[in-house]
Formats: C-alpha cells, sequence, structure tokens
C-alpha cells in the first residue's frame, strides 16, 4: 500500500464531510460504516486499519470546520486593546460587525470613511478625516510647487555686494616710478637739457645737477631724487629732465638746485621740489604718485554699488574687475582702466560706477595729491 | 475528573488571580486573560451558533462585556473561563431570546448540575485545544488546515495558491490531521 493512496482517501472522505449534500449516507452513517463503498478499490487500497485511521482523521476534520476565521483573533485582540486603553474604536452595531469580519454591503463607498472598517484594523472616523485633510493639503502643497516652478521666470534681484579696496594694487608697489616732484634749476638761460633722473633715494643730500659749477666739491655726495629707492627707470650717463627735448647741457631756470624751471632740488619743469618731472615736490618724471611713502590713500565719500548687467545677472555670474585709477586732487577718478576683466559686461558696468565716485583725495605732506591705484570690485549675488 | 478541574488545566488558578487583579488595575493586561480563554469561549459558543460568523459575532461581544465589567469580578475561587462562560450563555439566550432556546452551561460557582452539562464542558475543552494546537502547527500544515476547512478551499485551489502539487498538499493534510490527532491523544494522557 503506498501512502498516496491513504492521502487520498483522506481527501476524498474530507471532501464528503464538507460537501454534505454529496454525501450519502449522512457523515455518522458513513464514518460507522466506512468509506468503502463510494470509493473505487485498486489493489493499493487502504487497509482496515487504515480505513479506522481516515474515520479519527475525517472525525477531527469535522471539528476543524468550526476553526474561526485566521485573523479574527487577532483583530479582536487589537480591537480589546483599543478599547482598554480607553480608545474606542468605533461605536454602532455594524462597527462591531465589520471588525468582526462581517463583509460590507455591497456598493458601499469608502466604508472606512465612515468608521466601518474591514481592513482589520479598527478606526476612528477622526483619524480617517485628519489623515484625508493632510493628504489634501499635501497635494495641494505639492501642486502648488509644480505650478510655481512652472511659471517662474529667473529673475535675480541684483544685489550685488561691492568691496571697494583703496590699498595700493600690491605689484604696483615700487615697480612704477613715483611721480610728482620735479623743478629747481641753476638759473641758467636755457631750459633743462635732456637726460634722466638721477637714482633714487628716500632723502636728497645732493640735487640732480647736468652742470657742475664746483669742480671740487668738498663733500661729495651722489646726486638723488626723492623717491622709493627701489624705483627703476633708465639709466645714462647724462642727468637731465627726461620730459625735456633740448640736448645742449642746462640746469634749467630755476633755482634752489636741481633741474627744471622752478625752485627745489628735483628733476624737472614745474614748481621745482626735490623731485623729477613737472609736479611739485621730489619726484620723478610727471604723473600721480602710489600710495605709501608719505603719501595717504584717498578715502572714498561716495561710492554707490555697480550695477550687475543683465547678462550676468541671468548667467548668476560672479566675479572681480581690477580697475586701474587715478584719483586726482579734486577726488575724482579719471584715467580709469580695467586691469583685470570679468567680461558679461561687468568691466563697463564697473567703469561706469567708478566714474562717479568721490574721493577724499590723498594726501602728501598735508597737500592732495593726485594718486595712481587699484580698486578692486566685487560682484556677488546672494 | 471534575469538569471544572478540566477547566483549571492551562493556569493555575492563583496565577489567573493575580492576572485578573492585574487586569482589574490595569486593563492593557486584560489581553492576557483573553489569550488565555479565547479559545475555549469561542469553543463554547460555536457549538450553539449555526455559522462561524455568528460564533465570532458572539465571541467579541463575550470579550468586550467582560472587559467592561472586569471592574466588578470578584474572585471566589472558580476559574475566570466560568465567568465568561456565563457571559456568554447570557449572550446566547439574548439572541435565542425568541427561539425559547435553552443554553446549557456550567454554573456561576463552577459546580456542573448534571452529567449532560459535565459531558459538554469537556468537549468544549477537548475543542478548545484542537484550536488551541493549530495555532501551534508548523506554517505549512497551518495554513492548509486554515484553507482547507476554514474557507473551504479544494485541493487544486490550495495547490495553484500555494504553488505546490496537489500531491503534496493532501501530504500536508494527511500529516496535520496526524499531528493533531497525537497531540489531543497526549494531552488526555
Amino acid at each position: 500500500m503506498s501512502n498516496i493512496s491513504v492521502y487520498d482517501e483522506l481527501d476524498q472522505a474530507i471532501d464528503q464531510m464538507l460537501q454534505p449534500q454529496l454525501a450519502s449516507p449522512s457523515f455518522p452513517q458513513r464514518a460507522r460504516n466506512g468509506w468503502g463503498p463510494q470509493r473505487r478499490r485498486d489493489p493499493g487500497t487502504p487497509s482496515q486499519t487504515d480505513e479506522g485511521n481516515i474515520r479519527e482523521l475525517v472525525e477531527l476534520a469535522a471539528d476543524l470546520r468550526d476553526l474561526p476565521r485566521a485573523n479574527f483573533k487577532t483583530r479582536l485582540k487589537l480591537e480589546l486593546e483599543w478599547e482598554a486603553a480607553g480608545r474606542r474604536v468605533s461605536a454602532g452595531e455594524t462597527d462591531q460587525q465589520s471588525a468582526r469580519g462581517v463583509a460590507p454591503a455591497s456598493g458601499e463607498i469608502l466604508p472606512s470613511l465612515f468608521g466601518k472598517n474591514w481592513a482589520g484594523y479598527p478606526v476612528r472616523r477622526i483619524n480617517f478625516a485628519l489623515s484625508l485633510a493632510l493628504h489634501g493639503v499635501m497635494a495641494f502643497l505639492v501642486g502648488a510647487g509644480f505650478l510655481m516652478v512652472k511659471s517662474y521666470v529667473p529673475r535675480v534681484a541684483p544685489q550685488p555686494y561691492v568691496t571697494v579696496r583703496l590699498d595700493p594694487y600690491p605689484v604696483r608697489i615700487g615697480s612704477h616710478p613715483s611721480g610728482g616732484g620735479g623743478s629747481g634749476g641753476a638759473a641758467d638761460r636755457m631750459r633743462a637739457s635732456a637726460g634722466v633722473a638721477p637714482p633714487a633715494a628716500r632723502e636728497q643730500l645732493t640735487p640732480p645737477i647736468v652742470m657742475h659749477s664746483m669742480s671740487r666739491p668738498r663733500m661729495a655726495a651722489a646726486a638723488t631724487v626723492i623717491a622709493p629707492p627701489d624705483l627703476a627707470v633708465p639709466r645714462t650717463q647724462q642727468i637731465g629732465d627726461p620730459l625735456s627735448a633740448l640736448t645742449t647741457p642746462s640746469n634749467g631756470p630755476g633755482v634752489a638746485g636741481g633741474i627744471g624751471g622752478n625752485i627745489g632740488g628735483g628733476v624737472g619743469g614745474n614748481r621745482g621740489g626735490f623731485g623729477r618731472g613737472p609736479g611739485a615736490a621730489g619726484g620723478c618724471c610727471g604723473g600721480p604718485y602710489s600710495v605709501g611713502n608719505g603719501v595717504s590713500m584717498p578715502r572714498a565719500i561716495y561710492a554707490p554699488e555697480p550695477e550687475f548687467s543683465e547678462e550676468a545677472r541671468i548667467a548668476k555670474f560672479q566675479g572681480e574687475v581690477t580697475l586701474l585709477v587715478t584719483i586726482g586732487t579734486d577726488g575724482r577718478a579719471k584715467n580709469l582702466a580695467v586691469v583685470r576683466s570679468l567680461g558679461m559686461g561687468l568691466d563697463q558696468k564697473a567703469l561706469d560706477a567708478v566714474r562717479t565716485w568721490r574721493f577724499d583725495p590723498a594726501k602728501k605732506d598735508g597737500r592732495p595729491v593726485a594718486v595712481q591705484m587699484n580698486i578692486i570690485v566685487n560682484f556677488h549675488l546672494f | 475528573m471534575n469538569a471544572v478541574a478540566n477547566l483549571a488545566n492551562l493556569t493555575s488558578l492563583n496565577d489567573e488571580r493575580l492576572l485578573i487583579q492585574a487586569a482589574q488595575s490595569d486593563p492593557s493586561r486584560f489581553a492576557e486573560l483573553y489569550e488565555s480563554n479565547f479559545n475555549r469561549v469561542y469553543a463554547f459558543v460555536a457549538r450553539r451558533v449555526k455559522d462561524r460568523e455568528e460564533a465570532q459575532d458572539v465571541t467579541a461581544d463575550v470579550f468586550h462585556q467582560a472587559l467592561r465589567n472586569l471592574g466588578g469580578f470578584q474572585w471566589r475561587g472558580v476559574p475566570f473561563a466560568a465567568w465568561l462562560l456565563r457571559i456568554a450563555a447570557n449572550a446566547l439566550a439574548d439572541r435565542w431570546q425568541r427561539a425559547a432556546r435553552s443554553v446549557e452551561v456550567p454554573a456561576e460557582d463552577g459546580q456542573i448540575e448534571n452529567e449532560a452539562g459535565m459531558a459538554e464542558t469537556a468537549e468544549v475543552e477537548r475543542r478548545a485545544m484542537l484550536f488551541q494546537l493549530v495555532d501551534r502547527l508548523p506554517n505549512d500544515q497551518r495554513t492548509v488546515v486554515v484553507r482547507r476547512f476554514v474557507e473551504q478551499k479544494s485541493i487544486r485551489e490550495i495547490a495553484q495558491e500555494l504553488g505546490r502539487s496537489e500531491g503534496a498538499v493532501k501530504q500536508l493534510q494527511f500529516r496535520a490531521l496526524e499531528t493533531l490527532r497525537e497531540q489531543v491523544r497526549k494531552s488526555h494522557e
């Protein structure tokens, strides 16, 4: 006898037990008489012992028909726990029935909306309503977000952050001749002759001179002009006024030593001093001063912020523009030039803005002087 | 053996009294009493109603009433199950009031009034144990039992749902019933 036959016998008997209308005679009668008359026997049919065995199992199976549904016990326990916690799950007989496994009426829409839960979990109406409302708000926010993103036109408010650095551009210090100064002379009839300025020194012992009136000075000292010692200028044997076109040696019509047409110990053609060039004091070769060496930094007293160009604003382009600017004695920015370009139209915006700025001019020895300096304009979006 | 003694098989009276006192002071502890008495109450009700849905309905009523009235329960040395079965009998009586059907239940003091009542109580205990043993079956056997006898599906349907052959499902059915029979026998020894 194979086990498969016993399994089939048992299943056949269980089928008849579960479908009493097909079982004839009734279950108790068949249980007493055995299951033989209804089955087709073959050589492997169960023995009498197997029949008794099957009968016992079928009787056991009959009791199992009354088993509760699989989730009923758990669901009822959950319901009781809620009730024990003081939270009434749902009121009404219909609600209790639904929690016990009675299916909702056909065609009923969203039964849990009204607390008639069929999902195996007790539901309170207020919870469902709150959940529904919360989901509605979230859906609204998501939808509104999509609409805002879709209709958004990129527009960045021009809020440039401008940093005005009035300190000299580092590269410029010491590599550019100091300006200003000049004049001097030895009361000659001719203007100063052409030549280069003598070496620069911070203090002048001997003003430059083209023609020595003293062949043997008691204390020899090299002629200098007042300027930073590291000032680099062309060197030739002929000392003279760099701005002059005359080649006939002359100290110029000025006085107080030096070369030029005025008073002072410098080289130049203006008011004198100890420098080089047409300015006052002891500089060289004309042009503005650089900040430092006794020349104070100009102070910005009116510096409106530059505008962003439309192109840079759309591209959210940021950076710095470095301008080389001469701050005149009148406090205005002149001779502007772009040293480091940024592009996107921001160079022009920086130039336009700095032209409108007003400065308290730089001073040397208490007098306003023109200085050349770098101004870095920062364009930053926030 | 006295039938009331059978009711006290699963939990000793002393332990049960402590559980009741705990549940009376903290209703959330009622779950332990529920777990130990669910099968008994359900088996009692299931023998007296016409279908499973009604049995579940009445069982739920019984435990809801028990939870609500637990504060008024007074320990008299009688198993808690007797009190629950009294509630179940009353619930059934209310339902059958029109049909005027009577319900045989243990008296509230735990004494069984006649021989038929004792046999009834013993049968309830046997069924309660059987239902409890189903929960302890291996997963695959329990699945087959539930689908075959509770949902009353055919072997072919179960085989399709589980993705197994019909022979394998029949074998699981056979083994589950054999296991249950052995366990029931052991419990009576």
